[in-house]
């Protein structure tokens, strides 16, 4: 089982998150899958733990000491925080969307948005044709 | 010292303008004369204790690094000009705090990102200007408002996943962050096996942000539907900051063969989308698409003055898509609708000055040859070199042409005087550098690199550009033929930032 680390189970992961976000229609499960996707980059980002001639940073420590990287650690403590954020604020939206459309699904959002543009831009011109009969004695 | 304090004084303002409500508009001044500070500095002849500082004083390996070269100096320059311009725009309307505070996080981060020499420092304020547009392109609560932001923020965080992957693959290998580091080991070992993976990672995740096709799908819905304000600030200001990344990435790795081809697809796929597009803000949108193919084919172009050409170009197209939307913005409000069509219909009732705003945008982006647009694209033609080049900024050219002169019956009369717009003077601020180009590009570039502009030989070819534009029009206008609205799907969208991180990968890999 050694080809079984980080790295490769980032790599699952991350298809495994793509491929939902894609085939999958409901809105909270691709923001599951988002989440997957994002946390398949931390995973990634944290399994570079140890490389050759490592330099501890900052306290000075015997060269025998085997030392894992702390730069990633403490990169990945800022991406976890801001892909907290990300799912937080999208989810937020999502309940606005379910708020007025009472579902979560893709398609049947996007129908319901393009159907309230297009009845907004049919809706404009008739208010204005008055105005524009008004001008034509002008012309 | 007082570098990182600059993007950090946007926050503390911000946070003051929700703390004293009464204070939000003072807070956008005291933004903008910092700001001005700010670029005063960068032009001054003492700015060489600017040009690199770590911040607390770390080491290179960990700490990060801020630099304010010519690069920054100039989307500084932008960033100024348009936040000017869209704080004199909001002035007389009613601006809640909120509002206030998003705008100062925006201008915050695009000038951290304009100083920032690191690659996860980019990273960061590259998910930070997402989630702030992401808050101000639905700020209204409108539902195709929601919807618009809610694809750009999965779209653009899937890219900044990727991203993610590509500093990952970096730091693995280089055991350092930092731009120079990793473009010293690039030099030491050119063809290592981890260059192609890193730097296709890195492309494809900064291209979602930087308006590229076929990565950046979800930018005509969200730029058409923010507020005017807002548009103009992401697609004159925002989308550049994918620019500034791939910049610096492009010294970095060898990209010339990929920028090529994505500005080829970028640039004739966003002005197709833009000729049949019938509402103003859509096909503003779209154009911001087609506008970056100039950008790109002139980052391919490894001369210094193709590398000039992209920063004019860059922002002269801040200063007319701004100008743009910021009118677009004023007619909808004039007459309800930005359907074109529609807006020709009523042109009495948008106001005057509106109508010439709208007017000195299109000359300017169609690139008439007194305008910013045809003075800063003058330098990118005569640097492109090859046939392909060449004739991939001719396409753009005629396409925006072409799309543009459906507007032309929206500038005839009858000319009288309807309401008064109350935003003009962000107008006047915007169509400065529109009309005085020239001494400006002087002043920034050098005397030798407004030559091609006073070229008469560029300037015929700009005018049969035109003209050929004015053909495309008249035939395009008979066919009904119109490109697939539904690749901008969410669906579609994710599956062409995977396809075109997998083709970007094989060019660098096998190419």
């Amino acid at each position: 089982m050694g080809w079984l680390n980080g790295t490769t189970i980032a790599m699952i992961l991350f298809a495994i998150g793509t491929t939902a976000l894609i085939v999958r229609r409901d809105l909270v499960i691709k923001l599951l899958a988002l989440g997957l996707i994002n946390s398949s980059g931390i995973l990634f980002l944290i399994s570079i733990r140890f490389r050759p001639q490592m330099v501890a940073p900052i306290l000075p420590v015997p060269a025998w000491v085997p030392i894992a990287d702390p730069l990633p650690q403490a990169l990945v403590l800022s991406a976890i925080v801001i892909n907290f954020a990300i799912l937080a604020l999208s989810l937020v939206f999502v309940m606005l969307l379910v708020e007025r459309y009472h579902t979560t699904d893709c398609e049947r959002i996007e129908h319901a948005v393009d159907t309230e543009k297009a009845a907004q831009e049919s809706q404009a011109p008739e208010g204005d044709s008055q105005a524009s009969d008004a001008e034509r004695p002008h012309r | 010292m007082i570098l990182p304090l600059l993007p950090l004084s946007h926050v503390f303002l911000g946070l003051t303008a929700i703390a004293w409500k009464a204070s939000a508009r003072a807070t956008l001044i005291a933004a903008l004369i910092i700001d001005i500070s700010l670029l005063a500095m960068a032009f001054s002849p003492a700015a060489h204790w600017l040009s690199g500082l770590s911040v607390g004083g770390w080491v290179d390996v960990i700490g990060i690094r801020l630099t304010l070269d010519l690069l920054a100096r100039d989307f500084l320059l932008l960033t100024v000009l348009l936040e000017l311009a869209v704080v004199v725009y909001i002035w007389r309307q009613h601006v809640r705090p909120m509002f206030v505070i998003l705008l100062q996080f925006l201008v915050g981060s695009v000038i951290a990102l304009i100083l920032s020499q690191d690659l996860f420092n980019i990273y960061v304020i590259l998910e930070l200007l997402t989630l702030v547009s992401f808050l101000l392109v639905a700020y209204d609560r409108r539902t195709f408002q929601i919807w618009a932001s809610l694809k750009y923020l999965i779209l653009a965080s899937l890219g900044m996943s990727i991203f993610l992957l590509g500093v990952a693959v970096v730091y693995a290998n280089v055991g350092s962050l930092g731009l120079a580091a990793i473009g010293q080991t690039v030099i030491a070992d050119p063809h290592a096996e981890w260059i192609p993976l890193a730097a296709a990672l890195l492309v494809a995740g900064v291209s979602v942000k930087a308006g590229i096709l076929t990565f950046s799908l979800w930018l005509p819905d969200a730029h058409s539907t923010a507020p005017a304000a807002i548009s103009a600030l992401l697609s004159g200001l925002v989308i550049k900051m994918g620019v500034v990344v791939l910049i610096r990435l492009a010294a970095i790795f060898p990209l010339g063969l990929v920028l090529q081809i994505l500005g080829g697809i970028t640039g004739i796929g966003g002005a197709i989308y833009a000729m049949s597009s019938r509402d103003l803000k859509r096909m503003l949108a779209f154009h911001t698409l087609s506008q970056m193919g100039y950008l790109l084919i002139g980052m391919s172009t490894a001369t210094h003055n193709a590398a000039n050409g992209v920063l004019a170009y860059a922002l002269a197209h801040g200063s007319f898509k701004a100008l743009l939307f910021l009118a677009a913005g004023t007619a909808f409000d004039a007459v309800g609708s930005t359907n074109i069509a529609h807006m020709i219909h009523t042109r009495h009732l948008i106001p005057l000055r509106t109508r010439a705003a709208l007017l000195l945008g299109t000359l300017a982006i169609v690139g008439l040859p007194p305008f910013d647009g045809y003075i800063a694209k003058a330098p990118l033609l005569a640097a492109a070199h090859g046939w392909a080049n060449q004739a991939i900024l001719v396409l753009i050219g005629i396409g925006t042409a072409a799309s543009f002169l459906k507007l032309l019956p929206l500038f005839k009369g009858p000319y009288r005087r309807v309401g008064n717009d109350p935003a003009w003077q962000s107008y006047v601020i915007l169509a400065l550098p529109i009309l005085l180009f020239l001494p400006i590009e002087r002043a920034l570039f050098g005397a030798a690199f407004v030559l091609p502009a006073m070229n008469w030989v560029i300037a015929m070819e700009s005018l049969a550009v035109l003209g050929v534009g004015w053909l495309v029009f008249r035939i395009h206008r008979r066919t009904e033929a119109r490109p697939p609205e539904g690749l901008l799907r969410l669906e579609t969208a994710t599956a062409a930032i995977l396809l075109g991180f997998a083709a970007v990968y094989a060019l660098l890999k096998f190419a």
